[in-house]
């Protein structure tokens, strides 16, 4: 009698995670997905270094095998999107903390940190994904390849809180301003190798002016977001 | 699933069970003069691609009954021929004695094969001596712990079947997270007597931090075979503990 029931409850849950499993690969390709989690960690290591400090990385073109891009543990500037999930949830419970410290703190805030910053990073990619079809620009970048790339700022927001709370207000606006210069030459140059696909030459000027215009664009809108993001928890 | 000239022959292999039985069905109805069904081995016809999951032949004797994986008596309706409760229920406290020890040394080499059955009593266990220890320190938080504990095995489940080569099944996260979880409980045991929030309650509390992450890091990476990449799955657990020692700290 046991057993039975144990069988039908097993065979109840491993139905409902087939459903389940079902709906999930319908929205996301797990396999692509996969690709940007090959990371290790000397890769890891050398890509938080470039994020804080781009200036004199040479080479910023991603490297292919036969058409396939390398993935990331193999190629220090194919993009992944391990640093920002973890930046993400770090940025969380750093500002969880921050309020924390200032006894601003309630776990309703938390979530509401989260949704906010979550809800900017879609609308940044969203528009991105916007300008790269109006501008009919033919390239790899697919949706992975914008979030992870906006999301590379949440590591340079968490260095401006760390920074914020350790040295106060003037500390803040120092790391804000080094770590948004930093990020906007880390973006401007992945970006403009990485629009550009191995097999188009750029097209017409016109094409490639708009691509560069693109380009600035979002990397311009990184200090803004850092600041509005930031600048509450380190009053 | 069979290819058009020989209909016996199967071209792809994907699902081992239901291939064996599809296989079994198919050989029953074969009809050679000497085929000798006790042969044992791998049932591989000579030009059938190679499975990805090699199978033994074991299941096509017609002899041997089909036994389930975990062999039980068979309930007679007599109250004395049940098996102990523990038994039944598959509490082993000799192999949650085993592995808290594994936890414990963290500097002792661990096999991969350690969390192969997932047990979820041990971590119960933990889960509900940490909640009392909390409840010792006058702080009733039973329901964040639960929270918290469930979010952040989904978030690692997710995080590890991304991570790694073989997937990894939720059961396995839970365990491995709830085992880890014990020297947390010393952390909070200790919050009960002293306060954490000098100096020495913060390096306590990092010291334990990194503890859990570094063992629960340990025993993934050598369950999932994955090289090079123990830092990276020791932030989170580090994150996700974190958070308990934010609880038992304020």
């Amino acid at each position: 009698m046991a057993t039975a029931a144990m069988a039908y409850g097993s065979s109840i849950a491993s139905h409902g995670k087939d459903m389940v499993n079902k709906e999930l690969h319908r929205f996301v390709s797990v396999n692509k997905l996969k690709y940007f989690f090959a990371v290790d960690t000397a890769y890891v290591a050398k890509k938080l270094g470039l994020l804080v400090f781009p200036y004199t990385h040479q080479n910023w073109e991603v490297q292919y095998n036969r058409d396939v891009p390398l993935p990331p543990r193999q190629d220090l500037n194919a993009p992944d999107l391990y640093i920002p999930t973890m930046a993400f949830i770090t940025y969380v419970l750093l500002a969880g903390m921050a309020l924390g410290i200032q006894k601003r703190f309630s776990p309703e805030v938390l979530g509401l940190c989260a949704s906010t910053a979550l809800v900017w990073m879609v609308i940044e990619v969203l528009a991105l994904l916007l300008g790269l079809y109006l501008a009919t620009v033919r390239s790899e970048l697919s949706t992975f390849h914008l979030l992870a790339y906006s999301g590379y700022k949440y590591v340079g927001m968490i260095l401006s809180v760390l920074t914020g709370l350790l040295f106060g207000s003037d500390g803040y606006y120092v790391a804000l301003a080094w770590t948004s210069s930093a990020l906007m030459y880390f973006i401007v140059r992945s970006l403009r190798t990485a629009a550009l696909s191995p097999d188009s030459m750029g097209g017409p000027s016109s094409q490639q002016r708009v691509q560069l215009y693109l380009t600035l664009g979002a990397a311009a809108f990184q200090p803004l977001i850092i600041y509005w993001l930031t600048f509450h928890l380190v009053r | 699933m069979t290819s058009p000239n020989n209909p016996m022959i199967m071209e792809e292999v994907e699902d081992p069970i239901a291939n064996s039985t599809e296989v079994f069905k198919i050989a029953a109805s074969r009809q050679y003069a000497g085929y000798d069904y006790s042969q044992q081995g791998r049932f591989v016809p000579p030009d059938m691609m190679q499975p990805q999951q090699p199978y033994t032949g074991q299941i096509f004797q017609p002899t041997q009954a089909y036994t389930p994986a975990a062999p039980q008596p068979f309930y007679g309706n007599s109250f004395e021929d049940e098996p102990p409760l523990l038994e039944e229920l598959g509490i082993n406290f000799d192999h949650i004695w085993q592995k808290t020890l594994t936890v414990l040394h963290p500097l002792k080499e661990v096999d991969g094969s350690i969390m192969n059955e997932t047990d979820l009593a041990g971590p119960m266990i933990f889960c509900l001596a940490f909640g009392a220890t909390l409840l010792l320190a006058g702080k009733i938080q039973f329901g964040y712990v639960y929270g918290i504990s469930a979010i952040g095995c989904l978030g690692m489940f997710c995080l590890l079947n991304l991570m790694s080569m073989t997937g990894v099944s939720f059961g396995c996260v839970a365990s491995v997270l709830g085992y880890c979880l014990l020297p947390m409980i010393l952390l909070s045991s200790f919050a009960v007597i002293f306060s954490l929030q000098g100096m020495l309650g913060i390096i306590l509390t990092a010291g334990i931090i990194g503890w859990c992450s570094f063992s629960a890091s340990k025993i993934f990476i050598s369950a999932l075979a994955m090289e090079r990449q123990q830092l990276l799955v020791a932030y989170p657990c580090a994150l996700l503990y974190g958070v308990f020692a934010l609880i038992s700290v304020f």
